[in-house]
């Protein structure tokens, strides 16, 4: 600041303002305002010169280090491989994982959630069927055997609109909504069933 | 020193004030009914032009260039005489301009409902509105120019610089990215495809913000808050250094808005590292703006004018620091496309550009009626009933925003999506969509406090229409001033600096865009759209879609997982315009139509949701789209619209052969009928539905035929 004031105009250049007792610039009154000679704050200047230096660093980061977090596919990469690092692989699963009818109330319940919130989009809540077949009456396209459902949750029938879950629901989770339905949606009267497809059994 | 007389017009003030004031409860409520909407879908009880989609357009744009837009004109038209001592340059001018704009907003508020739009955002409006939209822009130009020519003052003053800045920029912007090739009158594609296309609209989109709801507001502050203040503003030093940096940095920062997209990673840095740089040139009008005040703290205890200035220039502050902050890639993964976005968007509405309107005007009309303000105390009530409706706005946004971002991103330890039905995300924040409603409506209640305030202030006083004031002649050049002090003294050199400034970071960004072929490298497998998915993307376009749903998946494991493959740049070389969308209400459409997806639905289910999502998803916040299935698809400007596209660049020729577009387009509808008369579903082969149900099958399909998602992987 002592060496910006030796370069100051003289002070006949100058009027006080009686408030602060800081200098008002003496021909600078537009309608009435008038501008104060106020240096910019330290801090705010520290704070310009601070982005400034961020700036010059990221851009260095990326076009001569190519660092990771700024080279968007390499970024991409390295999370999918911590992502297959971590997750467990299907063999492993396999391994504990049987085919067979679930019927204890905690298998139920927690397959009743992912027919509400998957299943219910296309067979409706109450199972009665709208783009999806109605999965209360004991007709079936493709089969009435738990393994024969277990292959459609997971594979598919896409030609029919019905998409494969095998990399959205884990093996349990395919079991435990096939058990629902087998046990408690199967044989109950929805509010508006859809007509029978496919062949009774 | 001999004095010259000369006499203010208040005349053209307190047309805009009035306007000011209708248009900004007009955009508020327009506000308040789609904050509904996302609670009650069916509100719009099946009105096409009562629906969300539809409406947005007229939100946002009513709110900045109805509401905002004549609150601008009024703080030019009143202080820019007063500071360079001359009257307006020209009353018809004026005139023209007033009313001109006037009609953009009454032609933007019945076709907006209409659902004629050109999707980008805030620069919906169609090509002939666009065209009015130019012509009143230079006529309002040309009438503030020529008094700054005619002035009595040596020098301009710094709220003029940045009238200036506003004038050619916004000039620049709306230009550049309003170029178009008509179809029809009502109907055009603009030149622009894909991610070039994205980036001319997000140059276009961030600089709106800069240079119509930030540097005119700038202007308004340096003129209000000394005069209603009675105070020297803080810094000359800080005005100018603060100007030019603002200017230069602001236009390249555009960027931030396409982070994680297919824009090359050095623009989408160059828009973080702008962005940051933004800090200290937009703290320094807060602080000059605040600084001013230092003296007169004791009369904002008191002054409701003086209360809503301080909040106002504060509430900037807060968003030029969020905004550099969700600049930052690690911050915009998470709060990219969810409601924190528009909580930020509001700070800066409701908070700054709302709260300086209402105190110019809380300061003028009783000087422009000669008489007190009806009543101090209604208006510092107003002022805390806006302040607590921000609040209540805002931060239940923020937290849903957040709230959302994390479950879309949660993985269960198996490795799969915690929450693969977007709706369950939807559902969770649908409390928090309560209390923003409830915040919109304390905000609106104040503006009505507002309006009755200023109504009987009015009719308490008389309106003056011409002031006399006097003031010598302009001085001759003083030798020895330094250069910027010169430059102030020349305002069309100053104008032509601020232009060549503004200039440098547009072209800089974008005209390598289009040079370098690596920037956008080509997908061999991107074919048109056929006729008929071409005319439903133009009904997605007018149905406002775009305003929920994007259309970008980006580069992260928890949206490859939900959506597929993340978004390429070469994907979108014939979309015109690019539909990436910004907000995503619902879930993102990019790979609707891709059969191994996880989203894919068939035919008949995009039906039923159309017609009645609730039917499908008891708590699905769509709202129905009844009319589609009961229209029939216009087809009369379907060849217009081919011969438009394949001379931008589509080639429309190569890939329909020599058939007749019109045989094509009933061919393929055709099968998509009969394909849902079979399910059961009575519909007609020429309904709206069906051309929109061929475009939600066709999307994201191109780079996967032929790939299974291995190949993609590996490539």
């Amino acid at each position: 600041m002592a060496t910006d004031n030796a370069k100051k105009p003289p002070v006949e250049d100058y009027e006080y303002d009686t408030l602060t007792n800081e200098r008002l610039i003496k021909d600078h009154d537009y309608d009435g305002i008038r501008e104060l000679d106020n240096d910019l704050p330290t801090w705010w200047k520290w704070l310009f010169y601070i982005t400034i230096v961020f700036s010059v660093v990221y851009m260095i980061r990326l076009w001569v280090f190519h660092s990771d977090d700024l080279v968007q596919e390499r970024e991409f990469a390295i999370e999918m491989e911590e992502a297959a690092a971590k997750t467990p692989t299907d063999t492993k699963a396999a391994g504990e994982f049987q085919l067979v009818l679930l019927e204890d109330e905690a298998s139920l319940a927690s397959g009743k959630e992912t027919w509400d919130k998957i299943c219910a989009v296309c067979h409706l809540v109450d199972g009665g069927g709208l783009v999806g077949p109605n999965m209360t009456d004991n007709y079936w396209i493709h089969g009435d055997k738990l393994d024969q459902q277990f292959k459609i949750i997971t594979n598919g029938v896409i030609e029919k609109g019905m998409i494969p879950y095998r990399d959205q629901l884990s093996e349990q989770k395919r079991l435990e909504v096939i058990s629902y339905v087998m046990v408690k949606l199967q044989g109950t009267t929805p509010a508006n069933p859809k007509e029978p497809q496919g062949d009774p059994y | 020193m001999e004095l010259e007389k000369f006499t203010y017009d208040n005349k053209l003030s307190k047309m805009f004030l009035f306007a000011t004031i209708l248009w900004g409860i007009v955009a508020m409520l327009v506000g308040l009914t789609i904050a509904f909407e996302l609670i009650f879908p069916n509100m719009s009880d099946g009105i096409s032009w009562l629906s969300f989609g539809r409406l947005r357009p007229l939100h946002t744009n009513g709110a900045i260039f109805a509401f905002v837009g004549n609150g601008i004109f009024l703080a030019v038209y009143y202080s820019t005489p007063r500071l360079l001592k001359t009257p307006m340059f020209s009353k018809a001018l004026g005139c023209i301009h007033f009313w001109g704009w006037q009609l953009i907003i009454v032609l933007a508020a019945i076709s907006f409902p209409l659902g004629f739009t050109q999707s980008k955002e805030y620069a919906e409006l169609i090509w002939p509105i666009d065209v009015l939209v130019v012509i009143i822009w230079v006529v309002f130009g040309l009438n503030m120019m020529m008094t700054i020519v005619k002035r009595r003052t040596k020098h301009i003053y710094v709220a003029i610089w940045f009238y200036i800045a506003t004038w050619v920029t916004v000039a620049v912007l709306y230009i550049v990215n309003n170029l178009q090739l008509p179809t029809s009158f009502l109907h055009s594609y603009p030149v622009y495809a894909g991610i070039q296309d994205a980036l001319v609209q997000w140059w276009y989109g961030h600089n709106a913000v800069a240079f119509f709801l930030t540097t005119p507001i700038l202007g308004m502050m340096y003129y209000f808050i000394p005069k209603a203040a009675n105070r020297p503003v803080y810094s000359y030093k800080l005005s100018i250094i603060h100007f030019w940096a603002l200017i230069f940095l602001y236009i390249w920062a555009g960027p931030h808005h396409l982070l994680y997209s297919s824009l090359p990673d050095w623009v989408q840095a160059l828009g973080v590292v702008f962005s940051i740089m933004l800090i200290a040139p937009s703290w320094g009008g807060m602080i000059n703006g605040l600084l001013t005040l230092r003296g007169a703290w004791d009369k904002v205890r008191e002054d409701p004018v003086l209360k809503m200035f301080v909040v106002g220039v504060t509430a900037y502050g807060m968003a030029t620091f969020e905004g550099p902050m969700l600049a930052l890639k690690s911050v915009n993964a998470l709060s990219h496309f969810t409601d924190w976005t528009i909580a930020h968007v509001h700070i800066g509405t409701l908070g700054w550009n709302s709260m300086l309107n209402f105190g110019m005007i809380y300061w003028l009309v009783p000087r422009l009626f000669k008489t007190k303000l009806w009543s101090v105390k209604m208006a510092n009530t107003h002022f805390w009933i806006a302040t607590l409706g921000m609040l209540f706005f805002a931060v239940p946004l923020y937290f849903a925003g957040f709230t959302q971002a994390l479950m879309w991103k949660q993985f269960t330890e198996e490795g799969y999506l915690s929450y693969p039905n977007f709706l369950e995300t939807v559902t969770q924040i649908l409390p928090m969509y309560y209390l923003r409603a409830f915040g919109g409506t304390l905000y609106i209640t104040g503006a009505i406090l507002f309006v009755i305030n200023i109504w009987k202030t009015a009719s308490a006083g008389k309106f003056t229409r011409y002031e006399e004031d006097q003031a010598p002649a302009k001085p001759a050049p003083k030798a020895g001033e330094g250069w910027h002090r010169k430059l102030e003294g020349r305002p069309l050199q100053l104008t032509v600096v601020a232009l060549v400034v503004i200039l440098i970071g547009g072209l800089v960004e974008i005209i390598p865009m289009y040079l370098v072929k690596t920037n956008v490298p080509t997908i061999a497998n991107v074919q048109p759209l056929t006729p008929l998915e071409l005319e439903g993307r133009d009904i997605y376009i007018r149905e406002g879609c775009y305003t929920c749903h994007s259309q970008m998946i980006r580069p992260f494991r928890s949206e490859v997982e939900r959506y597929g493959e993340y978004t390429k740049s070469g994907e979108g070389v014939y979309d015109h315009p690019f539909l990436y969308g910004s907000k995503r209400t619902g879930p993102d459409l990019a790979r609707e139509g891709v059969k191994t997806l996880p989203n894919y639905k068939p035919d008949s289910w995009h039906y039923s949701h159309m017609i009645d999502p609730q039917k499908l998803n008891a708590e699905s916040i769509m709202p129905p789209y009844p009319w589609l299935a009961e229209r029939d698809l216009d087809v009369s400007n379907l060849e217009s619209k081919i011969d438009v596209l394949e001379r931008l660049g589509v080639p429309y020729n190569d890939y329909l052969k020599g058939q007749d577009p019109i045989a094509h387009l009933n061919d393929q509808a055709t099968k998509i009928a009969a394909g849902l008369r079979s399910g059961g579903i009575e519909v007609q082969d020429n309904k709206e539905i069906i051309a929109m149900i061929a475009y939600l099958q066709r999307l994201g399909t191109d780079l996967y035929n032929g790939n299974t998602q291995a190949q993609l992987n590996s490539k």
